[in-house]
This record gives C-alpha cells, structure tokens and sequence, in this order.
C-alpha cells in the first residue's frame, strides 16, 4: 500500500445514532463524498467509532487500498485518538486521518435548518477531504520522563493523590500554600456518612 | 495527614507556593516559592513555649476567625508538620518568643523566600475550593446579626478541638441555643450568584443537625431546603435516619430573616411549599449553609498551569465525562473541588484517578508528543541568504528558534509546541507547520468556498478554546444559523492573514478569526501574537474597501459555547443586512490588491496544487 503514491481516499459518515442521521441524511453525505476528487471509496455507517464501524474501516484500507481516511462524526476533541489509532492498526500512518466534525458543529446545533445542515456537512466533509489529499507521514515525537509529579494542595484529594503515587514508587513533591497540610477536611469534626473523625 | 508527611516518597512543601511552570508532559519545570516561616524547620519541636509569650493576638483563619491565635502560631494543634510560624505582617519584632524558645533557637528572623526549581513529570492541581462570603446575601443578615452564621463557623464550635471546647454556643450571648434553623443553597442554585449545585451541603447540613441531636435530643432543628439532594451510597438512608430523629425539613428558601434586638433571636420568613402558605419561624441560631466557590487564585493559577475554567469558575476538565480528570494541558490532572464542588469521597476518588492518570506517563521510560511542530524551509529562509530577519524567534513563546545569521532559522522540535505563531509571522513564507500546513488550510478554505461564498461565514477557531466553545455550543444544543464553516488551528497565531486575505479573494461574505482569551493561551504569548497581528489587518482590510463588519475578531473559552453561537448569530445577521449584489461588487473591487498581496503564496510548496479549481 502506498503512501505518497496516487491518492485513494476512504470517507466514512457516521449516523452517530440519531445525533446526526435524525438531522441530516448521511448517505446523502456519503454519496456526495463519493464525488469528490480521489475519494475511491465513501460510505455511511450507524456508529463508526463501534468495533463494527472500525473494523469496516479497517478492512476497506486493506480492499481499497486505501492511503488516507476521513470520518465524518463527532469532534476531533473526542474521537480523533481513537480513528488515529484504529488506521495504525490496519498499517496506516496515523496522520494520515482527517476527522469532519458534523455533530457538534452542524447536525448539534443546525436541527431546525436539516437542508443547510445537509449542505455545511457537505461541505465540512469537501473540506476534510481536501485537507487529506495533502497530508503527510508522520512519527511521534518521543521524549524522556522525569519519574517525579508534584501535586498542588494538600487537602483530602492532593493527599490521596500523593500518597497513591509515593505507593507506586514515585518522587512526589506535595505543595501546600498553607503552614500545615489538611485543607477544609482538617477542619471537619465528624464528617458524613459515617459520622468518623476527619483527620 | 501524618502519612503523607511519614512516607519517603512524598517531599512535603508547606507554606510554599507554585510561582512558573515550563516545559510539557514529562518534563516540567516547576519554580516553588517557601515563603519565611522565621522558624526552622529542623530544629523546631512543636513544644509550644513560644506562643503563650507572645502580645499580640489576630483572629485564627482555620478557626474560621471565631478564636485568636498569636504572630507565632501553629493553625491547629493536629498541624503537619508541626512547626510553627511568625506571621510576620503582625508580629511587633518583640522577640519574646526568641528568649522562651531559648536553648532550641529555632527562630530566626533573618529568613528569606526560597525559590527552587523542580523537574516533574506530571502535575496534579488539587487546589480545593472557597466558601461563599453570605454577606453578599444581604436579606440573610450575615455579618449584621450575630446569630447567623455559617456551617463552618458551627463547625469549629461544635468541635471538642474547636475554640469552644465542643460546647455549641451562640454568638451573641455565649448561651446554648435550644432552637437552630439551617438554610441550603445560600449563594448556588441562585441567578444572583452561582447557578450550579455545591452537591455536598445537603449532606453536610444534615451531618451537622444529626450531630446536635445525638448530643442534644431535645433541640428543635429546621432545615429549610429547596431540594434535598442526596444520591450517593448511604446518603439517603442518611437523611432517612434525620428525618426519623425528629429533624424537622421544610421546602422553601427563606426570604428574609429579621433580628430581635432584645433576645438576639431571629425570625425567619419563608414560604412552606409543602403546606402552600407562608411562615414565619423564630430561631436562637441561624446556620447558612454556604455555597463552594472557586479559590481566589483560580484565575492566576490558571494562567501558571495554562488550564482553562469552566462556567462558574473551576477547573476545567478535559472532557466532562470521558475525561473528567484530566486537564486540557497534557500531563496535568484535577484533583478534588478544584474542578468542581466535591464531597470527600469523591475527592478521594478523584485524587486516586488523577494519581493514576499521572502514574501512566510517569511509569512510562519515554512518552510520544505529537509531531506537529514547524519546519523551516530552508532554501526560502533569508537568514540562509545572508540577510537579517528573525522575526520567527521573536515569536516564539518557547526559545525554540535558533536564528544564526548566514544559517537557515533551526526549530528545535523538543521545544516546539507547536502552536504556528511563527509559521503566520515568517513574511516570506518560509517555515510551515506539520499536520496545519499552508497547502492543507488553503485547500479547506478553497473546499469551504466552492459554492456561494458570499453566503458564508468562514470561522477560524483554535483547537484549545474557540473550537472547543464551539464544540460547546454544540453539546448544549445551542441553536446557531448553518452558514459558518469552520477551519480549526491549533492556536489563533497560526492564523495568517494570508488565510483572511484569500478568504475574501474567494468571495467570502464574512471572516471570523478567534482564540483562547489572553489568560487562558496554551502557547503562553500565542494569542498575544494572533491579537496584534488581527489588529494590523483589520485596519487593512478596511482600508482595502472590506467593510469592516466582514472581518470579527473575538476570544471565546473552550466553556463559552454560548458566545460562540452568539456570535455567529449576530455574523449572520450582520450578513443578512448586505445587499449581495453590493457585497459581490465589493468583493470584484478588492480582489485585485487581495491577489496583489497574495502573488506570492503560490511559491509555498503544495500551495498551487492546493488551490487548483478541483471543487465544479
């Protein structure tokens, strides 16, 4: 399979459910996808982001010999890891995925205008398709840890933090602004539902 | 408390403070900041000799100011680590204490701050949360009435380590007070304050009434409430048991409570929704259940850790419900009610998770970044040529840059955050940013416009902030007009004007460029870079012909979903009011200086493929 070589694109539009089929069409969106240029393959899907809906994608990598992939669902904000990584799994780079968000800023907020929800998704999709036919290969970039954390306020949750961390065998600098660590529970005379002391 | 101090792998720094963070996951730089406690930590033991010798008293905070405590205190006697401290904005420089802590000599008052940097993986913010002031509540009395007070204030009295030894007595005349009325929500579930629910204060009141009465079963407790709120484990049958003891619940905020000077007892009037009537209830003592509040230094601390607030003020978290404790800066987790108001075992929870989430990078030898940093190319960089430039270093909000005369600009990728601020400034085209190139914007907008551009809004957001308040908008289901199309950045510094300017070349009816409010920039001075740059080219364009209420500006949180829809619907409107044929002869007359600054774009690699008419 080639990465620079002729461009073949795989386009998936997601139902997501209703969220979006029960606004727009996504086989309108998916047929119209099919049109544009280096798209060799475009379908819509109940949930892509089930096993199903991943396994297809990755198959039709493997059939179409697919080089770039470009859903069309929810927000990069929540799925891109996971597509990212489902296009790795079938041997893709993984920034050669695009994502269309058609939920959150089309189908989420347009469900009184479907038609020109219909028409952004088209082109919020054109527009993820043009991004893909100039995407490149690329590697992470790995860098060292410092097996150390700080935690910032020693009341009840800082101090279940740093103590859960100290356990696992890190460094933890517990910062506390106050003279004395405790916080608003250090305060506390019983405490609920248990009715036990706090400190 | 005494284990984290005992555990050797925990470094307790109190009265210390986070002054600058640096770096990125795995590799942050922390500087701390120990202020002078003017007694030394190694050689005082806690013995207590300094403290009844000296003069001066101020009122104790942890005792909620019902106490005083000396200049040279410990704030409680369970304390961690139990060393005590010269509040040196009171102390009169006696030095009585010097001489009771004689052979000791743990004070010294020559200390000064100590600042060290420290190297960190990974960063928990477990900050916590203030109480609201109820004097804000000026119909409640707080402040005016001395027998209204706050939960906490109760707290500390009914406390054997409290500063009444546990006896409950009232403020105003130190007498047992027989009758109590608690009030919730006081400052949340209220337009005026706080919209949201504090969570944990019916359960805390009710804790609290439970408390008095197992130790006084004869006294007479009212709880006014709006809703009783109590779904966790155990909680309900909680409430049951308080029911069951004789703790009398009445539906209805009060309106107003009024004092009798002579007795110092409060009448409080409300509306009982359960009988649909109102009443008026006399009380000895008046307990306000206060609502959590963000830490004063929420705001300041944001901008140290670079993390965002919600609506109301807390920490923001990642993702509200797939990734509630982390924040949106990678290697940095919430903890507790920083994020938002929590009871403790929440808190608890939430501290083991973001323990958890912290030890998956930090167990971790290596840990991958994104590539997207910029590229210099380096046969169209002028430093190559000999020239002088370097404005892409001065953009830079991280010293990645390293321009050497004679030599093309170098990025260092490990320092690159890449938020593209440099890639937008270079004049002359020549860096590009990975996975955001020139090529790949350009191909977008040109997709975005194919069709009826005049009757489009292109919107550039950024990752961060304004697609996520546009995200926002969109799990709110907050409605907007569908003529916005949206090209996400990861900061507005990577917005071009070149981008703007081949937007209105294409016909575009209308610009939007936006980014993350000042404080809250990911890429620290990114925004500062993109306002300036907008700024220039809004006088630009109207220069040019553009009417200026084409081009928008705006800074939009990742929690404003709100504004965002907002503001695309006053764009739309602003677009509705042109005339199009107007807007198009607008546009005709334009274009020819639009393509004059734009000439050399298509030198850009990929650029010209990219804005090859592919869309019929």
């Amino acid at each position: 399979m080639s990465e620079n070589g002729d461009l073949r694109i795989g386009v998936y539009v997601c139902h997501c459910g209703s969220n979006i089929a029960g606004v727009i069409d996504p086989k309108a969106v998916a047929e119209y996808a099919a049109t544009l240029p280096d798209v060799v393959w475009a379908t819509d899907q109940l949930y892509t982001c089930s096993d199903p809906g991943q396994r297809q994608i990755q198959e039709d990598i493997k059939k179409y010999h697919l080089n770039r992939v470009v859903v069309a669902a929810c927000s990069v904000r929540l799925h891109e890891p996971t597509f990212r990584a489902c296009v790795a799994n079938a041997g893709l780079n993984p920034f050669l995925f695009e994502m269309a968000n058609i939920r959150e800023q089309d189908t989420w907020v347009h469900s009184h205008e479907p038609e020109a929800a219909l028409q952004k998704a088209k082109d919020i999709v054109a527009a993820a398709v043009a991004k893909a036919r100039f995407l490149t290969p690329l590697d992470m970039i790995e860098v060292p840890v410092t097996k150390a954390a700080m935690v910032i306020g020693g009341g009840i949750a800082g101090i279940s933090a740093a103590l859960d961390l100290a356990d696992m065998g890190i460094k933890t600098y517990l910062v506390e602004k106050e003279p004395s660590i405790g916080g608003r529970m250090a305060q506390l005379n019983k405490t609920f539902p248990t009715m036990d002391c706090s400190i | 408390m005494v284990d984290a101090a005992r555990h050797p792998n925990i470094e307790l720094l109190t009265y210390t403070e986070v002054k600058r963070v640096e770096g990125f996951i795995g590799n942050f730089k922390v500087l701390v900041e120990e202020k002078p406690r003017y007694v030394l930590m190694d050689r005082c033991n806690g013995c207590g000799a300094c403290a009844p010798v000296c003069p001066i008293e101020v009122p104790n905070e942890f005792e909620e100011g019902l106490a005083p405590r000396k200049a040279i205190y410990i704030p409680h006697s369970q304390a961690v680590p139990l060393r005590y401290v010269i509040d040196i904005d009171h102390c009169i420089k006696c030095y009585k204490c010097v001489d009771a802590c004689g052979k000791l000599d743990a004070i010294d008052f020559s200390q000064q701050p100590k600042q060290r940097w420290l190297d960190v993986g990974s960063i928990i913010v477990a900050t916590g949360f203030d109480s609201f002031d109820p004097s804000e509540l000026t119909e409640y009395g707080y402040g005016r009435y001395d027998n209204v007070i706050t939960t906490l204030e109760l707290e500390r009295i009914n406390n054997s380590a409290g500063p009444t030894a546990g006896q409950i007595i009232r403020p105003s005349d130190k007498k047992f007070p027989k009758k109590v009325a608690f009030i919730q929500c006081v400052g949340s579930r209220d337009e005026r304050f706080n919209l949201y629910c504090s969570g944990f204060c019916c359960m805390y009141t009710i804790k609290n009434a439970v408390q008095w009465k197992l130790t006084y079963p004869d006294a007479d407790i009212t709880i006014f409430y709006m809703d009783i709120r109590t779904p966790s484990k155990g909680y309900e049958e909680f409430y049951r048991w308080a029911r069951e003891m004789g703790i009398r619940f009445i539906q209805g905020r009060p309106a107003l409570i009024t004092e009798d000077p002579h007795t110092g007892n409060l009448f409080i009037q409300a509306e009982d929704v359960g009988l649909g009537q109102l009443i008026e209830l006399e009380s000895e003592l008046v307990v306000l259940s206060t609502a959590a509040v963000p830490r004063a230094d929420t705001e300041q601390m944001s901008s140290i850790l670079n993390i965002s607030r919600s609506p109301g003020g807390f920490f923001m978290e990642y993702h509200p419900k797939l990734r509630p404790v982390d924040s949106p800066t990678d290697g940095v987790f919430l903890a507790g009610a920083a994020q938002g108001p929590k009871d403790i075992p929440a808190s608890v929870a939430q501290g083991s998770g973001a323990a958890a989430r912290a030890a998956r990078i930090l167990n971790a030898e290596r840990w991958e970044i994104e590539p997207i940093v910029a590229h210099v190319w380096e046969d169209r960089c002028i430093s190559a040529q000999g020239k002088k430039c370097g404005i892409c270093a001065t953009k830079c909000p991280y010293n990645a840059i390293v321009v050497e005369q004679g030599k093309a600009a170098e990025v260092m990728p490990a320092k690159c955050h890449g938020c593209g601020g440099c890639v937008a400034e270079c004049p002359h085209n020549a860096i590009t940013q990975m996975h955001f190139t020139d090529a790949q914007i350009l191909a977008q907008l040109h997709a975005l416009l194919a069709k009826e551009p005049e009757k489009k809004i292109i919107a550039f957001m950024c990752h961060w902030c304004s697609y996520g308040g546009a995200d926002n908008a969109g799990t709110s289901h907050f409605e907007y007009p569908a003529s916005s199309r949206g090209i996400r950045v990861m900061c507005s510094a990577r917005q071009d004007q070149d981008f703007v300017y081949e937007a209105f070349r294409l016909g575009a009816g209308m610009v939007l460029v936006s980014g993350c409010h000042p404080q809250d920039c990911h890429y620290i001075t990114g925004q500062r870079v993109a306002a300036e740059r907008f700024e220039r080219l809004a006088k630009r364009l109207a220069e040019m012909g553009i009417s200026p209420q084409r081009f928008r500006v705006e800074w939009i949180s990742a929690a404003e979903g709100a504004k965002y829809a907002q503001v695309i619907r006053e764009m739309d409107e602003v677009l509705r009011s042109f005339d199009p044929q107007a807007l198009k002869e607008e546009n005709e007359r334009v274009r020819p200086e639009l393509e004059r600054r734009l000439r050399r774009l298509t030198e850009i690699p990929d650029v010209a493929k990219a804005l090859e008419q592919v869309y019929a």
